[in-house]
Formats: structure tokens, C-alpha cells, sequence
């Protein structure tokens, strides 16, 4: 076991330096001067060697590489060349928590709708209810994530009665759906109709109350996790963008699911845990999950390092201060080097790091993975 | 009881066959009301009712749209049978149409969605609503640019690029990891930190890191986007070199004194070719949304060329007055993505040996 961690870790090595090196040499792939292509048209006199010396360009590349690596070890990512003093870990500093919340927060809501909406489609696999979901899911894939972001600021920002009308006649004609099927009552059962009865009540009444408490959802202006405002407000305004980077992932996690657990509910456990009479949640929730989720475990790690890289669109949507707009608004649209240098190498770093844990994670989770090599 | 059985513990029970085929008689019924009231809901919700209110325009329209897609699959299914994929085909005509009127856009009867100066003096409205019957069907943009111009011309932009870079991507990764996977030993090692550390980056991360430093025309932008791609195509033919070196006829080859680059070359890439190229409609996919969003943050390929990530870009501001500046883009785009996707995924069933086994 200790053997199969060490040389995954080892296997990092490598992917690390090549992509330090990688970063630190973006530079040189500028056509031309890059230091010329940085000041532009209106520069001072003395900028070309002020820039010059904080890209380190005066010196050799095998020296400023390792000169870059080195400040970097002791958290000196260098200063902004469009606004001298200002410290680049600094930014990093304060970007990454907005990234970071906007990911977690995006992979908990698609866990928690996807971990339902997969294991019930694979139950009723071939039902209109698994056609229907497998479609949607389908479709919302093919969704661009700047698309879907927009589609939700049109939604909840500029037209919020219609999904607030949308929630109340879709919940109370579920509320009556399930009084009619507590009234007729197919199974002539007192408990299930009452369950149904009860079931009607809650679900009415909560939307009731959601459609009257309808939020209201910020287009722009992000209330930081640390700020006086209180931590409602934060969720508030981070939000649609949650929402936006869940949107696709639910998709692919629903459909990973769907296709394991439908493997798992072949097993001859559940035979024998239905035989024994246990209700269809409790299977699938005991009994089924577990062994389909490994792949989605995976999966989920892999995402959430996508979702760190791919907050760049919904921060741009949201103007949000995150990483993300960071390396685009401060970096790459003013040829500000160390902002982009700092940024992608903390992105790709941490996107290692966490593939590299999910790989060591998986043995641990599944047994079968263990042994051998 | 159906419901409460668990239709997967059935084990007779195969995906699909479920679902009850209809008669003859009710496919008829489905058919002609599909193509009656579809076709009524969307002339009325685009053509009649032009004062209303765009909500319900856009709902009645949707609405004949899905009863159009149900009679045109009745036709379907009585024409060819119960497993006609109405959706697979209907993908396939829209990839058809986006491929054939961005190849000839230039002799399609559309107003100018290019060149702004043209558009100042001779009387186009500005920021104009769609509407199908006139000469800007999709509306116009605040420079007077008309919308479905752009959206051709776009296509034709995004089709060059990712195709482009399919093709860079094919032709490099494909011979890495054919190469890589035949001779084994360090070479593949050495391959395989290369595709880790190119993996390493997230694809959007990737593509800004190379949006900073690259001139941003087509042509970069199709290099940029094949680097993203040509880790995917080593790990595929990698594998699949792998898995067909291990084969009889590769053996009997090698029994008859072939050499290495005879087993290669009439061997192994004619078997590899097929799954790595079914993979291609995905990939072009994926590559159209990232090229897409690289136009969009601004980092793309820039007007006065139009692409559907700048023209959703440039209509986003105020998009509460005038959706059709994102939708009508974002819609080709989307339709574009979901045939693609749905080609492929057909693609990868049919030709790729390893999704054929399970």
C-alpha cells in the first residue's frame, strides 16, 4: 500500500517541474520583444529595464528559472508590472477563497441533486421518468457554461416571476398529484395514504412559502465569506454562479450513476435485500450506492479540478474578484506576465495534487484496488 | 405494478425494449396531429401573433416545435421501423446544414454582418427583433450587423478552427501514441510524463496561459486548441495500439518477416484510425465551446470577424432588452454542440471496438 502511494507521488515529481518549467517559459513564446509587446505604445523612459529586471529577462534561462522557482518557494510571486508595489501572492491571496467557495459550493449542489436524480433513473431504468432525465441531461451537457450563466441571469435576474410562478403551479400540482394518488389509493393501505396525505401538505405549504420568500439574485457585486454582511448574503450573491458551474456537472455525474448503479442493481445483494422485503430507498441508499460510487468519486474529484479552471467564465459573467478574472482582466489582457505566471502555476498545482489524491483515495476506497501493483 | 418492481432487477429486462411500440394506427393519429398542430403553433407564435407578448410567441413556438419533432418521428418509426433514432438523424441534418451554408456563406442571400462602415449609411435599423419574414430573419445588432450573417459566418469560423484542430490533433497525437504504444519500454514513459504534464493544466488555464502570449488569429487559435486535444488522441491511440499489437494477425505478420514499419503502417494504424476517428465529432465539439469561450472573455478571434462566443460577448451588456442577441447565437451554438455530441456518441458506439464489448 505505502509502495503504491510512494510511486504515485514520485510519478508527480516530474509533471510538477515540467509544468513550473512550462509556466516560467510562457514567456518566451511571444513573438518579438515581450517586453516591448508589455509596454506598448505610450512607456516611459526606464520602463523597458524596470520590466526587464522584474522578468528576470536581463539574466539566462537556466538562472531565471531557477531564480523564479526559488522566490516562489518562499511565497514571493513577484509585483504586478502594470501597477509597480503591488505584490502578486498578494492578489492570489485574496482571489482564491472566491474560487474556491464558487467550486465547492457548485460540486455540493450537483452532488446533491445528481446522487438522487441518477440512483432513481437507475432504478426505473426505461421508464418515461429515465428517458426524460437521461434527455435532459443529455441536452444540458451540450450547454456551454457562458450560456448557462446567461440563461440564468435572464431567469432569475431580469425575469424572476416567471421561475418563482414556474416553482408555485409545478409544486401544488405535485401536492395534488399526490393527494389524488392518496385518495385513490391503489395499495388500501391506511399508512401509505396517510404518508401521501402528509406528503401533499408539506410540499404545498413549502412552496407556498418559497414562492412568497422568492430571493432575489444579484447579477454583480459578491459579498466575500469574511465580510459584515453575514454569511446570507454571501450564499445570496455566489448563488447563480454555483448554480451555473453545478449545472453540467449534475449532468455528468447523473449519467455516470445512472449506468453503475444500474450494474450494481444487478447483483445478487440486492435480490436477496429485496427479498427480504426492504423498501426501494433504503436499497438503493444502503445497499446499492456504495458500490456505485467509485467512478463518481473519481469523477468528482476530476471535476472539481475543472471547476477551479473553468470558474473563469462565471466570474466573468458575475464579476466576481476570483482567480479566474484575476489571470484574465489583470494578466492576460495587459501582458502582466507574473499575474499569469502566479495564477495558471497555483491553478495546474493544485489540479496535480488533487488528481494525484483522488488516484492514491481510490485504492483506499475500493477493495478490489488494493492488492497488485 | 411496474413501478414498484425494479425493472433493472428483471434480468430479461434489455434498455429500450420496455417501451411499449405503438400501433399503426396511433403512429398515424401522432403524425397528423403533430404536423398539423405544429405547423399551426409556429406559424402562428412567428408569424401571426407579431404584437404579443414574446413570452407566449416563444412558448407556442417551442410547443410546435416539440409536436413537430413527435409527428416527424411517427414518420419515422412507420416508414423504418420501431428503431428509427429520429433524434440521431434530425442531428445529423443540422450538422449537414450548419457545415454546408458556413462552406458556401458566401453566396447565401444574407445581409451584411460584417463590415460596420457598410451597414451606417444605407438605412438598416439598428438593434432590430427578429422576425422570420424579413430580410434580417434574426434581428439586427447595435451596429446594424445582421444577426444570422453572424451566426453563418461564425459557424464557418468555429468549423475551420476546431476541424483544424482535430485535424493537427489527429495527425500528432495520433502518431505519438501509435509510436508510443508499439515500442513500449522509456519511450512510453517519457510519453507519458509529456500527456500528464499536459493534462496537468485545466483546459481553459491552458488555452488562457497560450492566449497570452499567441496573436490571436484562426490559424493560433486552431494550434492552441489542438494542443488541448492532442493528449486525448495519445491516450487513445496509445491504448488502442496496445490492444491490437497483442493480436493474432499482428503476430502472423511478424511470423512472415514483416518489419516494424510495414506493421505499423498496413497493420495497426488501419484498426487504430477508426476508433480515434470516431472520438473526432466529440472532440470537435468540445473544441467549438472552447473556442467559443475564449471569444467570449475577449481572447479570441476579434470583430469584425464574428464568432458565437463574441457576438454572445458583445450582446450580454443588455441582454434584459434585447435576448436576441445572446439566443439567437447561443441557440445555433447549443443545436450545433448537442448534434455533435449525438453524431459522436453514435460514432463511438458503431467504430470503437472497446465501447462495442461491454
Amino acid at each position: 500500500m505505502l509502495r503504491t502511494i510512494g510511486l504515485k507521488l514520485v510519478r508527480l515529481v516530474p509533471v510538477l517541474i515540467i509544468v513550473s518549467l512550462a509556466t516560467s517559459l510562457l514567456i518566451e513564446l511571444v513573438p518579438g520583444d515581450p517586453i516591448l509587446a508589455i509596454i506598448g505604445m505610450e512607456g516611459e523612459p526606464g520602463d523597458y529595464e524596470r520590466i526587464e529586471k522584474e522578468l528576470g529577462l536581463d539574466e539566462n534561462v537556466v538562472s531565471r528559472y531557477f531564480d523564479w522557482l526559488g522566490s516562489i518557494f518562499q511565497g514571493d510571486f513577484g509585483e504586478q508590472i502594470t501597477r509597480p508595489g503591488v505584490k502578486v501572492a498578494d492578489r492570489l491571496k485574496q482571489t482564491f477563497p472566491v474560487t474556491i467557495q464558487i467550486s465547492l459550493m457548485g460540486m455540493a449542489m450537483a452532488l446533491l441533486i445528481a446522487v438522487p436524480l441518477g440512483s432513481w433513473a437507475a432504478y426505473r431504468a426505461g421508464t418515461r421518468f429515465d428517458r426524460v432525465s437521461s434527455g435532459a441531461a443529455f441536452g444540458i451537457i451540450s450547454i456551454p457554461s457562458f450560456l448557462a450563466g446567461l440563461l440564468l441571469v435572464f431567469m432569475f435576474v431580469f425575469h424572476a416571476s416567471v421561475p418563482r410562478y414556474a416553482v408555485l403551479i409545478l409544486g401544488l400540482a405535485w401536492s395534488l398529484w399526490l393527494l389524488w394518488s392518496a385518495v385513490l389509493n391503489r395499495h388500501d393501505q391506511a399508512r401509505g395514504m396517510l404518508l401521501r396525505a402528509a406528503a401533499a401538505i408539506v410540499v404545498a405549504g413549502l412552496t407556498v412559502w418559497l414562492a412568497n420568500k422568492w430571493p432575489s439574485f444579484p447579477r454583480q457585486g459578491f459579498v466575500r465569506w469574511t465580510s459584515d454582511e453575514g454569511r446570507l448574503e454571501n450564499f445570496r450573491s455566489a448563488f447563480l454562479p454555483a448554480v451555473t458551474v453545478a449545472l453540467t456537472e449534475i449532468a455528468v455525474f447523473m449519467r455516470l450513476l445512472r449506468g453503475d448503479m444500474q450494474a450494481t442493481l444487478q447483483e445478487d445483494f440486492i435480490l436477496s435485500a429485496r427479498a427480504k422485503g426492504m423498501p426501494p430507498v433504503r436499497i438503493l441508499a444502503r445497499d446499492a450506492l456504495r458500490p456505485s460510487s467509485f467512478s463518481l468519486i473519481t469523477l468528482a474529484g476530476v471535476a472539481f479540478g475543472r471547476l477551479i479552471g473553468g470558474t473563469v467564465i462565471v466570474e466573468s459573467i458575475f464579476r466576481l474578484p476570483g482567480m479566474g478574472s484575476l489571470i484574465v482582466n489583470d494578466g492576460v489582457n495587459t501582458g502582466d506576465f507574473p499575474v499569469v505566471q502566479g495564477g495558471v502555476l497555483i491553478l495546474a498545482t493544485f489540479y496535480v495534487v488533487l488528481n494525484g489524491a483522488i488516484d492514491i483515495s481510490y485504492s483506499y476506497l475500493d477493495p478490489r484496488l488494493r492488492r497488485g501493483r | 405494478m411496474a413501478a414498484d418492481t425494479g425493472l433493472a432487477l428483471d434480468s430479461g429486462y434489455v434498455a429500450g425494449e420496455l417501451v411499449d411500440p405503438l400501433t399503426h394506427a396511433q403512429r398515424l393519429v401522432r403524425l397528423a396531429v403533430g404536423l398539423i398542430g405544429g405547423v399551426a403553433a409556429i406559424v402562428i407564435g412567428l408569424m401571426v401573433l407579431t404584437d404579443a407578448n414574446a413570452g407566449y410567441r416563444v412558448v407556442l413556438t417551442v410547443g410546435g416545435l416539440v409536436l413537430l419533432f413527435m409527428a416527424l418521428d411517427s414518420a419515422g418509426k412507420l416508414v423504418c421501423g420501431s428503431r428509427f433514432e429520429t433524434g440521431l438523424w434530425l442531428s445529423v441534418f443540422w450538422v449537414a446544414i450548419v457545415g454546408l451554408s458556413a462552406a458556401f456563406a458566401d453566396f447565401l442571400p444574407i445581409s451584411e454582418a460584417k463590415d460596420a462602415s457598410a451597414t451606417i449609411f444605407d438605412g438598416t435599423p439598428t438593434l432590430k427583433r427578429p422576425d422570420l419574414l424579413s430580410a434580417h430573419p434574426l434581428g439586427t445588432d447595435r451596429q446594424a450587423l445582421d444577426v444570422l450573417g453572424g451566426i453563418i459566418y461564425g459557424a464557418r469560423v468555429s468549423l475551420q478552427v476546431s476541424v483544424l484542430a482535430v485535424a493537427i490533433g489527429i495527425l500528432v497525437g495520433g502518431t505519438i501514441g501509435v509510436v508510443a504504444g508499439f515500442f513500449r519500454g522509456k519511450l512510453d514513459t517519457g510519453v507519458g510524463v509529456f500527456v500528464d504534464s499536459l493534462l496537468a493544466f485545466p483546459p481553459l488555464i491552458l488555452l488562457l496561459a497560450l492566449a497570452s502570449v499567441m496573436d490571436r488569429s484562426p490559424r493560433n487559435m486552431a494550434i492552441a486548441l489542438a494542443v488541448l486535444g492532442i493528449p486525448t488522441y495519445i491516450r487513445l491511440a496509445r491504448v488502442n495500439t496496445m490492444v491490437f499489437a497483442e493480436r493474432e494477425f499482428v503476430l502472423a505478420s511478424q511470423a512472415m518477416g514483416s518489419t516494424r514499419r510495414r506493421i505499423i503502417f498496413k497493420e495497426l494504424v488501419p484498426n487504430v484510425a477508426l476508433p480515434i476517428f470516431s472520438y473526432a465529432f466529440i472532440i470537435i465539439a468540445v473544441l467549438i465551446v472552447a473556442e467559443a469561450s475564449l471569444s467570449f472573455l475577449g481572447l479570441g478571434i476579434q470583430r469584425p470577424d464574428p464568432t458565437w462566443g463574441n457576438m454572445i460577448a458583445a450582446g450580454q451588456d443588455d441582454f434584459d432588452r434585447h435576448p436576441h442577441l445572446v439566443f439567437a447565437p447561443g441557440i445555433a451554438m447549443f443545436l450545433t454542440v448537442f448534434a455533435l455530441n449525438r453524431v459522436g456518441e453514435k460514432a463511438r458506439e458503431l467504430w470503437d471496438p472497446r465501447q462495442a464489448n461491454l
